[in-house]
């Protein structure tokens, strides 16, 4: 379980916050604007820099995976509402090459 | 005697409780006949008739309070009182699929490979998409706590542009977990895996868009001025309700995308 969180120092920064005191409407707005957004910010940015296209892992036809006790009420009755072919494989293999 | 001697609110007789429970009938009723039957006709109606009940019934709410002055300091303790006990009914409603996560996990049973996560699943990233999400919902946190701020304290302008933000930052929310949903390499039909992270993380999804639906219409709702500094209990319904979805993000984030990883 052990993650290298402090390569990401936002985390959850919630306990971070100092003033809260008689805080008004002007302290809020400027935690907004120096602290959530940019951390918003920084984490989009992360984020995109850790995308692109991940090797799918290999098909091996699991009994306790892909269950398929009663078709889906939508479609061909085969395929999950959120299905890509690309990373999901029906109970018989992957649909795409 | 033609005046009430009290500060209390006498409805007006109203259809939309009942109108309300026959929606109730027609979508449970409607999903048996769509998973079972093969019929989508009575969970459309059903669908239709709940839209309807919800849009007049809080109409009329509005009507009663903003503009026919009904909603007296103990009226607005009982909408207080009902607020809070409905977000504590939600709080059961996902205490439920959280113990269900743990019931599997904890004790991970022979057919999954004895482990956690089970074999053949790759889980997602902790640190990518959904510490963004996480991100996004506690800076909407703070968001809120600005508009609700500027509001007590008579800035128009702050309190729209912080409403706005925070709304914005719920639909980022729902357009990543979307992506997310897409992206996954389980699906919900994987196991006990697939089960509960779908069933745990989809009604929370489902709770994103209600509490950001509620926010857009105190927005519209801002915008016509119907708030006043010292009486808004609309807008801290929305914002109670907003923070409870937040809450229940950072439970999910630990429980299933952290320690579930």
């Amino acid at each position: 379980m052990a993650l290298p969180l402090k390569v990401l120092s936002r985390g959850l920064a919630s306990a971070a916050k100092g003033d809260h005191g008689g805080a008004g409407a002007n302290t809020w707005r400027l935690l907004t604007f120096v602290l959530a957004l940019p951390s918003v910010a920084l984490c989009s940015f992360n984020c995109w820099m850790h995308a692109g296209h991940r090797e799918r892992p290999e098909f091996i036809p699991y009994h306790h995976l892909r269950i398929r006790t009663k078709p889906f009420s939508w479609g061909d009755g085969n395929h999950t509402l959120f299905h890509n072919p690309h990373v999901n494989p029906l109970p018989t293999g992957y649909e795409t090459p | 005697m033609t005046h009430q001697t009290h500060a209390y609110h006498m409805v007006n007789p109203s259809p939309w409780p009942l109108t309300g429970a026959f929606s109730a009938l027609l979508l449970t009723s409607g999903l048996v006949m769509w998973f079972h039957y093969n019929s989508f006709t009575i969970l459309y109606i059903g669908l239709l008739t709940n839209m309807l009940t919800m849009y007049q019934w809080w109409r009329d709410i509005v009507r009663e309070g903003t503009y026919q002055g009904h909603h007296t300091p103990i009226v607005q303790k009982g909408l207080r009182y009902g607020m809070i006990l409905f977000i504590v009914s939600e709080i059961f409603f996902f205490a439920g699929f959280f113990w269900a996560f743990y019931h599997s996990s904890l004790v991970p049973t022979h057919d999954l490979g004895g482990c956690w996560p089970p074999t053949g699943i790759t889980p997602l990233n902790p640190l990518e998409v959904p510490l963004l999400n996480t991100s996004v919902l506690l800076a909407s946190g703070v968001s809120i706590t600005w508009a609700h701020h500027s509001l007590m304290e008579g800035k128009r302008n702050s309190m729209n542009q912080a409403l706005l933000i925070t709304i914005i930052l719920g639909v980022y929310f729902t357009a990543l977990q979307t992506s997310e949903y897409l992206e996954t390499s389980f699906s919900i039909s994987d196991g006990i895996y697939g089960s509960t992270f779908f069933m745990a993380t989809g009604f929370h999804g489902l709770h994103v868009i209600i509490g950001t639906s509620f926010l857009t219409v105190c927005l519209l709702r801002q915008f016509k001025f119907h708030f006043t500094s010292k009486h808004h209990f609309g807008f801290e319904a929305a914002a109670w309700y907003w923070h409870f979805v937040d809450v229940v993000w950072l439970f999910l984030y630990v429980s299933i995308y952290w320690w579930g990883s």
